[in-house]
């Protein structure tokens, strides 16, 4: 894996607009319940995203928006954008997962939208990345080559 | 109950429930570490297990690494050199062992391991006695 300088602010950016998103979606589908398609739209952004950056969303916007701004500042940091990728995607199919829950066992699909951001938060707030740890064991084991 | 609440128990407890987990596997694979043997360089020293993807490892163990001074830490690529990772139950990066005088592992902490309580640990392993049992 070759390493390269990653913005680590535009993946917090990133871990913000699902927190927000998420907690929008959750708390305001209490008193209207279409808010719920934002779970959705967000799977569907982190998926896209995943597989052309220039796609992503909350990235996007710091990169256009809030950096040339000076409202958030660059930490380029010299790392592999891999488990970041795959992290997002995981936080993708797991939100594309809650959104068929949704349909069916509301509070189930909620409680899976839930832990999302709780991730993000966790990663956003300490810097810990579930993705990224299922990305080294799934390299340990040899699934993931370009973890090796 | 509306069905925000219910989710909001439901993610709790999974929450919980994989916060118990964690610290029952840290527990075990710690317990199953400590002791195990490697090189023998007469002073107490530091495995540090990471990888090419670990960011956490970059961000803050290199950081807290370079603070300790004077001390030797030997770096592993967890997965390129899987069979130590292996020896030293490493499931997670960054993984940091403090290694006695002898070669013994006397402190193995799992995910980020700040300066200060690296430092504890060498202080530790520094006043042991060759050939003392490892406690932790």
């Amino acid at each position: 894996m070759a390493t390269t300088l990653v913005d680590h602010s535009a993946l917090k950016v990133n871990q913000t607009g699902i927190v927000a998103t998420v907690l929008i979606a959750f708390v305001g589908s209490a008193a209207y319940r279409p808010l719920l398609l934002l779970i959705p739209a967000l799977s569907i952004v982190l998926l896209l995203g995943t597989f052309a950056p220039n796609l992503a969303l909350f990235k996007q916007i710091y990169f256009k928006v809030l950096k040339p701004r000076g409202i958030v500042k660059p930490t380029p940091v010299q790392d592999t954008p891999e488990p970041h990728n795959f992290a997002q995607g995981m936080g993708g199919v797991v939100l594309a997962l809650s959104s068929v829950l949704l349909i069916a066992l509301p509070v189930a699909g909620l409680a899976l939208s839930l832990l999302v951001a709780v991730l993000a938060f966790v990663n956003l707030a300490f810097g810990y990345c579930l993705g990224c740890q299922i990305y080294f064991q799934l390299g340990r084991a040899g699934l993931i080559k370009a973890a090796q | 109950m509306s069905p925000q609440l219910l989710a909001l128990a439901v993610a709790g407890v999974v929450v919980l429930a994989a916060v118990c987990v964690e610290t029952l596997r840290s527990r075990t694979a710690r317990r199953r570490a400590v002791g195990v043997t490697a090189e023998a360089i007469g002073a107490p020293y530091i495995l540090y297990f990471t990888g090419e993807g670990c960011t956490v490892c970059k961000t803050h163990q290199e950081p807290a690494l370079a603070k300790l001074g004077e001390v030797r830490v030997d770096r592993v690529d967890a997965i390129a050199e899987r069979m130590l990772a292996d020896k030293f139950h490493v499931y997670t990066l960054p993984t940091t062992v403090v290694m006695s005088a002898d070669g013994r592992a006397l402190h193995v902490n799992y995910g980020y391991a700040p300066a200060n309580k690296l430092e504890r640990q060498l202080t530790d392993a520094r006043v042991l006695p060759i050939g003392a049992p490892a406690t932790a």
